[in-house]
């Protein structure tokens, strides 16, 4: 019999790093009593309902044949386009609001009359000034991130450390270096948030105008399978649309962190 | 180290008062903040504001700084009526925090105030280094804010004032949210920088023993209305030192006065 | 004053108004993609007098009503019972973090195969849209209750109920009413889906059924209309608000 072998230390590698499993415990459970009662309940040729292997199935096929990835770009394409739009509109509007009293309170009536009118009554209205295609989603995406990008950007520019804005004035800066080196730098982690979660909302409404009317991207897919009475590709795209939401709003989250983390927490 | 402020300023002391308070009242909704204010403050003197909590004597300062207008009477600053705020006053604020931009180095702080001035841009790099030099601070250039000490951050705000070569220096409860230690350090740097610089310092302070400390005179103000109840003159050898300064004589009786005055019935 | 900025307001919003009759009559825009506020007005008109658009509003009205109380009860209550347990929190927030960015329009097909396409499936979709926000925002209102009542409640010896009543549900209440809110806006835009995907009478599925037959005077006046239900619904929720956060 050789000597022992030496005791050593177990040596943590980066990809064994400890993961907390509980948050995948309902998760898992539930999927598997999916599974129990799909193969119990639900015949493998069902036009509407389908168990999660079959699922799984169409996920990896859609993923590896690059269905999930064209439709994906297709979706936030039109999601980002709108963003763009709609946000850069919100925002110069909120900062001005956010600067004049004066023009905050006699455009109020307006912009609250406007806010309200949820985006899919205007799918109808766009289909008949666009038709089907990318600007039609693109119009009612812009349009539904107007709202919260103004409202935000507005409300960060009304909040302004007062007492940095008696500095400016003790130190009697012009309107143009107030707005430019004390207003808007403090304003712009506040901006950033506003944008992430007109995003968030962009990414939802995008697909949602998918899903009632225009034939492209993510939400059209899903309608497409299930349609054609694939019900496990349609859910599967639906698993696909969580996923992408979530990652979307994760790296939104840790790019916000990376910018702004020290300042958010230094400031206020 | 050159301290090119001082060439900026005369040495020598006028008697004629460089402010001038005049009847100054202020009154908000019918109630009277200040009444009847009558107060000279020659070039280059140290006033020291005394009185009990909401006698006025920060919304005194700020008339002082432009930033309120009085409801009558006025305030004359060589020779002109305040009105907005001047270049040649300073004020630094009690809430540093608030007050320095979080977003940027002291450096950067600091160099705002220049840019306020429309100092142009190549002079900033050496001015910049001559004030945090004056101040302490010529290895936290590069610090923000947030990095930086509570005393270190107040530095940084006088350090700024400092740039706008001001011959007012308005302190508002500097020192307030400081330890006793750093208060001290600070308090015989501003005396030795309005030495120096021959600023006439208008110091807003609860401390009654930090006012007798710094002070020529110590105004006291008694409250509702706030009127100038009192006023002491510091008879006490220059230049000030913590310890033998504090267990003068005279420092005692006028500490022994001043607070029975505070405490015997000008609060009311 | 506050009446002054009232009619300011109200004059720029005729301003507005009096602009699109003018790019609408001079020819600017299309009459079809905009039609004249006066058409808008005469369809609104003709809607009402006819008893056929107060029928469809009711409805509409109804369920987004019905379906967005029915979702703050479930989850405020749930979010209470989530939010207050750390426990709890760990194990179900992280999965209800992946479910909140999911558009609730992608499982209308799925109701319309279990319910048909009958009353209680828009009612389904809408409370469930509508119940996400409220629980998620109950659930962090619950959590973000100041550490220290805890410790208070705990010491004077508070049964569970009652440090729900008297300390969590005050210091949560603007969280839920924000969540509530959310939910409100979920249900409008549902509605339309459910209408439209269900195949359902009223204000949602009337726009459609304009755009298909190019009355755009038609469907503005929906569009309208869903904007009045949105604007009145925030109007007393931020009424209900202040009269229950009077303390912030």
């Amino acid at each position: 019999m050789s000597q022992p072998a030496p005791i050593r230390p177990p040596i943590r590698a980066a990809w064994q790093m400890r993961i907390d499993p509980r948050p995948f415990a309902l998760p898992l459970v539930a999927i598997g009593l999916a599974e129990l009662l799909a193969l119990r309940f639900v015949p493998t040729d069902s036009f509407s309902l389908a168990a999660p292997h079959q699922i799984a199935v169409d996920f990896v096929r859609l993923l590896v044949d690059g269905t999930f990835l064209s439709r994906t770009l297709e979706t936030l394409g039109a999601a980002l386009a709108g963003l763009a739009l709609g946000g850069l509109l919100g925002l110069a509007l909120g900062v001005a609001l956010g600067l004049s009293e004066v023009l905050d309170r006699v455009t109020s009536m307006t912009v609250e009359a406007l806010r309200p009118v949820p985006p899919t009554a205007l799918i109808p209205l766009s289909l008949l000034v666009f038709g089907f295609g990318l600007t039609m989603e693109i119009a009612i995406v812009a349009f539904t991130t107007i709202w919260p990008v103004l409202v935000l950007s507005r409300a960060a520019v009304r909040e302004t450390e007062p007492r940095l804005m008696e500095v400016a004035k003790v130190m009697r800066m012009s309107f143009g270096r107030r707005l430019t080196r004390i207003v808007i730098p403090g304003a712009i982690p506040r901006i950033f948030v506003a944008f992430r979660l007109a995003a968030a909302i962009a990414l939802i409404v995008a697909v949602t105008v998918e899903i009632v009317a225009n034939p492209r991207g993510l939400g059209y897919g899903m309608m497409l399978s299930s349609q054609s009475l694939r019900p496990a590709a349609s859910f599967a795209f639906l698993v696909w649309i969580a996923i992408v939401g979530w990652a979307f709003n994760q790296t939104l989250i840790l790019l916000e962190r990376r910018l702004f983390g020290d300042l958010s927490r230094a400031a206020r | 180290m050159s301290v090119a402020l001082a060439s900026d300023y005369s040495p020598e002391i006028a008697m004629d008062p460089v402010i001038h308070f005049s009847n100054v009242s202020l009154a908000i909704g019918g109630r009277h903040i200040l009444k009847d204010i009558n107060l000279d403050i020659a070039r280059g003197e140290f006033v020291a504001i005394v009185g009990p909590s909401g006698c006025g004597k920060t919304t005194l300062l700020r008339l002082l700084a432009g930033l309120a207008s009085p409801s009558s009477g006025s305030i004359l600053l060589d020779g002109t009526p305040v009105r907005s705020p001047r270049q040649n006053v300073a004020v630094v604020f009690q809430d540093y925090g608030k007050a320095l931009l979080p977003w940027r180095t002291a450096s950067g702080n600091i160099a705002l105030a220049l840019e306020a001035m429309n100092v142009p841009r190549h002079q900033w790099p050496d001015r910049v280094a001559e004030l945090l030099t004056v101040m302490g601070l010529e290895i936290d250039g590069d610090k923000r804010p947030g990095e930086m000490s509570g005393g270190m951050q107040q530095r940084l705000q006088i350090a700024r004032c400092l740039a706008q070569q001001p011959s007012v220096l308005l302190m508002d409860e500097p020192f307030g949210a400081l330890d006793a230690i750093t208060r001290q350090v600070l308090q015989d740097e501003v005396l030795a920088l309005a030495e120096r610089t021959g600023m006439a310092v208008f110091f807003v302070t609860h401390d009654l023993e930090e006012a007798i400390y710094l002070g020529d005179r110590v105004v006291a103000l008694s409250a509702n209305p706030g009127r100038v109840a009192r006023t002491f003159p510091v008879d006490l050898p220059q230049p000030r030192h913590q310890l033998t300064t504090r267990e003068h004589p005279t420092f005692l009786e006028l500490r022994h006065d001043l607070f029975s005055f505070i405490k015997g019935g000008a609060a009311k | 004053m506050r009446v002054l900025w009232f009619l300011a307001s109200l004059g720029f919003t005729a301003c507005m108004v009096a602009l699109w009759q003018l790019a609408s009559a001079t020819g600017m825009a299309s009459q079809i993609f905009l039609p004249a506020p006066s058409r808008v007005w005469e369809a609104l008109m003709a809607g009402f007098s006819s008893g056929d658009m107060p029928a469809k509003l009711g409805a509409t009205t109804a369920r987004v009503f019905a379906g967005w109380a029915l979702a703050s009860l479930l989850g405020v209550a749930l979010g209470a019972l989530i939010g207050v347990s750390s426990r709890a929190r760990i194990y179900i927030a992280p999965s209800l973090e992946f479910l909140r960015p999911l558009p609730v329009s992608a499982l209308v097909r799925i109701f319309i195969g279990l319910l048909g396409y009958s009353e209680q499936m828009v009612l389904v979709v809408i409370a469930f849209g509508a119940f996400w926000p409220c629980l998620l925002s109950t659930i962090y209102g619950f959590s973000a209750v100041e550490p220290r009542l805890y410790e208070v409640s705990s010491v004077l010896g508070l049964s569970r109920w009652s440090m729900i009543r008297e300390i969590a549900l005050p210091s949560a209440l603007p969280d839920i009413v924000a969540g509530m809110r959310v939910g409100l806006t979920v249900s409008l835009i549902l509605v339309v889906v459910a209408e439209i995907l269900g195949s359902r009478e009223g204000i949602g599925y009337n726009i459609l059924l304009a755009q298909r037959s190019f009355k755009s005077a038609d469907l503005f006046a929906g569009i309208i209309l869903l904007g009045m239900i949105g604007y009145a619904s925030a109007m007393a929720i931020n009424w209900v608000e202040s009269r229950l956060v009077r303390w912030r």
